[in-house]
């Protein structure tokens, strides 16, 4: 009955209380977006690199993959020795490079090219055509749609540039077998894939692969497969996704720490919001507490009951701010995949439900803290006090 | 004038060797101060370089001098270590020869930028020229996105103030309601306890404006000493201009006064015999 009476108190006063309920509302959604942001770019980047089921790379030693030209030489070779390590199931050589499409005497923008092998491939899905062959190249969406390319047409590619001559080198025409959407690229990327001989006879890279995926056997240790291909192949880097999303993490350092800063803040404004409006409803009514714990109320009622009231202000604002949260979450991640480079599928806000099921208990405990401390100054004032107090 | 980049490793044998036996015959090449500091290496010292993308043996050079790198926001999340090669020398250890990243142009003063960029655009076939400013624009991109995303986390943080404030006004007054009775049974005009309220709503948001940006200036030097640490650089990452500053308070003046009228409305628009009422 104390609990209800008090829970009552906040009808009473309904505009104090929706304000409260909108502030906390507001604290909670950015906290939960900075828990979000917090490891959303790095959850979802494991989730690509492992989308195809090639959950380790491995790239020339000591580079990160794309990371710069180098490449790792008698790729053949090495792809034989790193599908004998124990626990690979299958090897997927890629070789990246730049190819120009060419229109009569002009050549376009770099297209981001990669050569694959159709049997083990994990860079594209297919949505229409089939996998290169000899002379075939796949085309992303985006560059489908733009040059108003579809599979049986041809087009003509260049592999080099004379800037002396003023022309495309190396022009060869190529059938497009396929329209794929590419996993790793940036909404609207203008990029090829076709076979890794055709790429390597473009440019004249013999035996180069820029990396390997490797895809493990079920129920392996991805981290142990990778150290045993470092060891069996001295000349290659294997980074598993693990290593590869706190790569990630490291070159987002400063959203992780922005996170965490922005969070705290939101934290420390909902402890205010909630302390302020729970200690002033609380001193209103000094006079209320006194006059229960006079007729016999026991301190650790009202106390609960103050609690209660902090509790149920916190838990009703993370209620709402629950949805403004995953809305606010919609924009922002709008706004950051604007950055250059970042592939189109991954989002800087990733969902976990137990990171996300914490940063709502935190403010329901805050709530519950800052309902603590005006509650318990209530309950140990001096009775005769506060009585005389209330009646003057 | 040229310029080339690539990635390059330190061969781990021989070690370096001291000025005193360092060949003077050798190529010389220059050290980012973080790497110099990090193996460690000094000037004359003879170190072996292999470029990652070369098949080559490393090379010996001579380290001919220590350099501090920039401090260039777009190469701050990389945050890689940097030598600095003649040209040839750096051209005889990568695959690829003949071969720049770019060029840097001077113009002779009074030349139009953009025609120049044009005629070098025709000149040189499959290349693009920028001007300094379109570099400027094109490189910034990341930035452009990052004062996007700080823009939004505004607009939230002052929504958030804004209702703080107005709860805090609002709850100041409640808690006076009877003395607002008082005053207004006493003779005491509305528009004078309007004008009360929002002043009290004026100094108190003043009086957060200062703290606030008390805190900023704190928080500034503590996120620039972390960030100056974490990526060893003499960039600033957060700042507080005088600017920023008088922004803040405008803005939090302006919620105030909105806060205060808010929550002095409530009071005025109710008859003074109602105001005493629990």
């Amino acid at each position: 009955m104390i609990v209800s009476a008090f829970l009552k108190s906040l009808f009473r006063r309904r505009g104090r209380t929706l304000l409260a309920l909108a502030g906390i509302a507001i604290s909670a959604a950015l906290l939960l977006d900075m828990t979000m942001l917090a490891s959303g770019l790095t959850v979802s980047f494991g989730e690509l690199l492992g989308a195809s089921g090639y959950t380790l790379r491995v790239t020339p030693k000591g580079i990160l993959p794309f990371d710069s030209d180098a490449a790792i030489e008698n790729g053949d070779q090495v792809a034989r020795r790193i599908a004998a390590v124990a626990g690979v199931r299958s090897v997927a050589p890629v070789l990246g490079a730049q190819f120009r499409m060419v229109r009569g005497d002009s050549a376009g923008e770099p297209l981001f090219t990669v050569g694959i092998d159709p049997a083990s491939e994990f860079l594209y899905r297919l949505t229409g055509g089939r996998h290169p062959g000899p002379g075939e190249v796949i085309v992303s969406v985006p560059l489908a749609n733009d040059a108003g390319l579809k599979p049986g047409d041809r087009v003509a590619l260049a592999g080099d540039l004379d800037v002396s001559l003023g022309r495309a080198r190396a022009t060869r025409t190529y059938r497009v077998s396929g329209v794929g959407d590419f996993l790793y690229n940036y909404a609207g990327e203008h990029s090829l894939a076709m076979t890794l001989a055709d790429v390597r006879a473009a440019t004249g890279r013999g035996s180069d692969v820029s990396l390997f995926g490797v895809a493990t056997a079920p129920g392996v240790d991805d981290a142990a497969v990778a150290k045993r291909i470092g060891a069996a192949v001295p000349e290659v880097s294997a980074y598993s996704t693990r290593e590869l999303m706190a790569e990630m993490d490291k070159r987002l350092l400063y959203f992780r720490q922005l996170a965490t800063i922005l969070g705290s803040v939101a934290m420390v404004v909902t402890a205010l919001l909630v302390a302020t409006i729970i200690t002033i409803g609380v001193r209103e009514r000094f006079g209320e507490i006194a006059t229960l714990r006079a007729i016999g109320v026991r301190g650790r009622r009202v106390l609960l009951a103050v609690v209660t009231e902090g509790l149920t202000l916190a838990g009703v604002g993370c209620l709402l701010g629950l949805p403004m949260g995953l809305w606010m979450a919609g924009r922002l991640d709008r706004i950051l995949l604007g950055f250059p480079g970042i592939p189109a599928r991954m989002t800087f806000f990733a969902w976990e439900p137990r990171r996300v099921a914490l940063a709502m208990g935190i403010v329901i405990a805050i709530g519950a803290i800052a309902g603590c401390i005006p509650g318990l100054g209530a309950v140990r004032a001096p009775l005769g006090q506060a009585l005389r107090e209330e009646a003057e | 004038m040229m310029a080339a980049a690539l990635a390059l490793a330190l061969a781990q044998a021989p070690p370096p060797q001291t000025a005193a036996v360092a060949d003077a015959r050798l190529p010389g090449v220059l050290i980012d101060r973080r790497l110099a500091e990090a193996v460690p290496l000094r000037v004359g010292d003879t170190v072996r370089v292999r470029a990652l993308a070369g098949r080559g043996a490393p090379v010996p050079f001579v380290v001919a001098g220590v350099f501090e790198r920039e401090a260039d926001p777009n190469r701050i999340s990389r945050n890689e270590m940097e030598l600095r090669f003649h040209l040839p020398d750096l051209e005889a250890l990568v695959p690829q020869k003949d071969r720049v990243d770019r060029f840097a142009v001077v113009l002779e003063p009074g030349a139009n930028p953009d025609s120049a960029a044009r005629w070098i655009e025709g000149a040189a076939f499959g290349t693009r020229a920028y001007g300094s400013a379109a570099l400027a624009s094109e490189s910034s991109a990341t930035f452009r996105v990052i004062s996007r995303f700080h823009d939004a986390i505004g607009i939230v943080t002052i929504l958030a103030s804004a209702i703080f404030l107005l709860c805090v006004m609002i709850i100041r007054v409640d808690e006076r309601r009877r003395d607002m009775a008082m005053l207004r049974l006493i003779g005491v005009s509305r528009s004078t306890v309007f004008r009360a309220v929002v002043l009290e709503a004026v100094a108190i948001s003043l009086a957060g404006s200062a703290a606030g940006a008390a805190v900023g200036l704190v928080a500034a030097r503590i996120v620039n000493a972390h960030y100056a640490a974490v990526y060893d650089t003499t960039l600033r990452f957060a700042l507080v201009t005088p600017r920023i500053v008088l922004t803040a308070a405008a803005l939090g003046l302006a919620l105030g006064v909105g806060a205060g009228a808010l929550a002095a409305w409530r009071v005025v628009a109710v008859p003074p015999q109602k105001l005493g009422e629990r």
